[in-house]
């Protein structure tokens, strides 16, 4: 009996303490949180998923939760706190969240914060500060507004032609008008009339007339053409400067610069392939699920990438699912129209190149070959002495002189560039057996004449080193 | 006279010169070939696919041939064959579920055997190419993207991922989780369990651990933990 009572006044005791903070939480979690307290908090656990807005990142958004929630206010907390056992309270509303939501963006991660700090998050959530301006993180990157505009630039030598006939057929009127006028006159004046020659004569006349000028202009032609035609055949073949439009206008300086992306995540099989790579899709996508928005082009440019990967930029989901089918990733299930890029740097099909041996054996910088790209808006074959001058940024920069993807810039580099024959197995292998062979011993010695092995020395001038 | 004809001359002369020297400038124009069939041949190449001969086959055969995807995928069902790295070519196990992700957590391990000097090396590589510009250079979360504010809410290795077991770190590195994309295809399965190496040591708060002249681990603050407790037990 004792104990029966005891136990009562223990249930009473609890049932009061419950009430009593039920009471509380019904005055703290919705108000009189600290915003920036809340601020921070949200910041730390939970936007990675969650936006104060109506969008959708990984998790739906935030806003009007307070009108929203249907559940209690200490299954909110348990929510935050471990949403598994917060479904487990059987409560409806609850229910009607995990069925809705959980197949799609899996559980929420339980969060260890407090009442106290669940309180402060809604404060903030329900009234988030306008977003202050990005801080200038005083890095020295070209912001986007200093960036040219791309623009489809048709021009073409079809003005300059058409001006020359134009001016042609004025010239050759002026002459009619000026010999018909001068007829006249001679009439008027009783004088012979010019004689009536056929066009061709009368232009050789007025050429003999005007011979010094004629021949002195006509040199000058001739010579002209000579340069220009010289100049012409020494470009073909030439690409530098190269900058084909592309179906995005993707800001190289964006993401390079500002956002510290490496060259190599976007590039990755520069690592372990002849090509450098075009990043497809869903590397695109690591990144633009949460950035759906940016600074130039709104949302036009982005929204090029969603559409060809099937991403609903509302609801944050893959049109086709999460890849959840096994290993497949949303591209290969969805048949969207893929972005079609525009190779920039194209060596002749009879060149054999492959960037695993430049970056991973020879240890090439990006930067070498392709120039200032975090400077870029889309990419460009850049000029050798764009290159040149950027030794002092890329220090062990190899200087050239020749045209950028030609042959002649190829094998100056390989004069050049230095091979380090401790840097893998296969030189010291090479140095190993140079050093023991007497001839190579000679050999060995020659190369070193001047202080370094060159990729030229060791087989870079080759023909079937490159063309096989 | 002359004057008129002087200066008709002159201007058709700069005419002629504005218009040789304006030359065709286009940038969607890579500029002229020496045999162009040798730059643009009709074999299969990635990222550029030119197609048979126009001249030949016709525009319409040869654009159509342009518009079809170089780059194939494998036979499904296939997988490289490495007889000497066949733990990093099997298929993965777990599917791209809740549960798939607890039970990687539970089950799956590295399938590396020996851990170094070498391997947590080439891991930090890899975790500083691919993973800093959002994770920070300490994975404390801060990277460029987060501190621009395009991304929050990173957690740090050293905090809240603190004891997040390898088998998980995978499984998200497969898949992506939440805000994070699968890295399937930018990292092979040997470099992601590389780079797990060192997100271990940056659980750990980021200090390599010691290695002996042979790179084999002497001391790193997870043995040292391990030890402590060992003690006390």
């Amino acid at each position: 009996m004792i104990a029966d009572l005891g136990f009562k006044a223990t249930k009473s005791f609890l049932t009061a303490c419950l009430v009593l903070f039920a009471v509380q939480g019904t005055a703290g979690i919705w108000d009189d949180g600290n915003i920036e307290e809340g601020q921070a908090l949200f910041n730390a656990n939970c936007a990675s998923c969650h936006k104060v807005t109506n969008e959708v990142l990984a998790a739906p958004g935030l806003a009007g939760i307070a009108d929203r929630w249907g559940a209690s206010e200490e299954l909110l907390v348990q929510w935050i706190q471990n949403p598994q056992g917060a479904a487990e309270s059987g409560d409806s509303y609850i229910k009607s969240l995990v069925s809705r939501y959980v197949p799609t963006y899996g559980w929420m991660t339980a969060q260890a914060v407090s009442a106290e700090d669940v309180k402060n998050i809604m404060a903030y959530v329900q009234n988030p500060p306008d977003a202050a301006p990005v801080a200038d993180s005083g890095s020295d990157c070209i912001t986007v507004d200093e960036l040219p505009i791309e623009e489809a630039n048709n021009d073409s030598g079809v003005w300059f032609v058409m001006l020359l006939v134009l001016f042609l057929i004025i010239a050759m009127a002026a002459a009619g008008v000026n010999r018909s006028l001068t007829n006249a006159s001679r009439e008027k004046d009783g004088g012979a009339l010019l004689e009536d020659l056929p066009y061709g004569q009368r232009v050789k006349m007025w050429a003999w007339e005007n011979r010094v000028a004629v021949s002195l202009i006509g040199v000058f032609i001739v010579a002209y053409g000579a340069v220009l035609g010289y100049q012409g055949l020494m470009r073909v073949g030439v690409v530098e400067g190269y900058k084909p439009n592309q179906p995005i206008q993707f800001i190289h300086s964006v993401h390079v610069c500002e956002n510290e992306v490496d060259c190599k995540y976007c590039h990755h099989s520069a690592y372990e392939s002849k090509h450098a790579g075009i990043p497809s899709t869903n590397v695109c996508m690591n990144c633009h699920k949460a950035v759906k928005k940016g600074r130039r082009y709104g949302e036009t440019e982005i929204g090029k990438i969603y559409e060809a990967i099937g991403f609903d930029a509302t609801s944050g989901t893959y049109v086709d699912g999460e890849g959840k089918n096994g290993y497949a990733s949303p591209q290969d299930t969805y048949d969207g129209d893929p972005i079609r890029w525009n190779k920039v740097h194209n060596l002749p099909d009879h060149v054999f190149f492959s960037h695993q041996q430049h970056v991973v054996v020879g240890g090439l910088q990006c930067q070498n070959c392709h120039g200032d790209v975090e400077t870029y808006t889309v990419g460009r074959v850049a000029k050798v002495e764009d290159i040149n001058q950027l030794v002092d940024k890329y220090p062990g920069l190899i200087e050239l002189s020749k045209p950028t993807l030609t042959m002649g810039w190829c094998i100056e580099c390989h004069n050049k560039a230095e091979i380090d024959l401790a840097s893998s197995g296969y030189y010291e292998e090479i140095h190993h057996r140079l050093k023991d062979h007497l001839r190579g011993n000679e050999e060995l010695r020659m190369y070193m004449e001047d202080d370094k092995i060159t990729v030229k020395e060791l087989g870079g001038w080759e023909c079937a080193k490159c063309h096989y | 006279m002359m004057n008129i004809r002087n200066s008709i001359v002159l201007s058709a002369v700069a005419t002629v010169l504005v218009a040789t020297t304006g030359c065709v400038n286009n940038p969607d124009s890579s500029g002229l070939e020496y045999m162009p069939d040798m730059y643009r041949s009709p074999a299969v190449e990635a990222y550029v696919d030119y197609g048979q001969d126009p001249y030949q086959v016709g525009e319409e055969v040869a654009s159509s041939q342009r518009m079809v995807q170089s780059a194939r995928k494998p036979v499904a069902g296939t997988i490289a064959f490495h007889p000497e790295a066949m733990d990093f070519v099997m298929p993965y196990p777990y599917p791209n579920t809740v549960e798939g992700y607890e039970a990687a957590g539970l089950a799956l391990a590295s399938p590396l055997t020996q851990i170094g000097q070498a391997e947590i090396e080439a891991g930090q590589e890899i975790y500083t190419l691919m993973c800093t510009q959002c994770h920070g250079e300490e994975g404390k979360g801060n990277g460029a993207l987060s501190r621009n504010g395009h991304i929050q809410g990173i957690p740090s290795y050293s905090d809240k991922l603190k004891d997040l077991p390898e088998g998980k770190m995978y499984h998200t590195l497969t898949y992506g989780k939440g805000l994070m994309g699968s890295h399937a295809s930018q990292l092979s399965q040997k470099d992601r369990w590389l780079v797990i190496e060192y997100i271990k040591v940056l659980q750990q708060g980021g200090e390599m651990p010691e290695f002996d002249e042979n790179g084999n681990v002497v001391k790193s603050a997870s043995t040292e933990a391990g030890d402590a407790m060992a003690m006390n037990n």
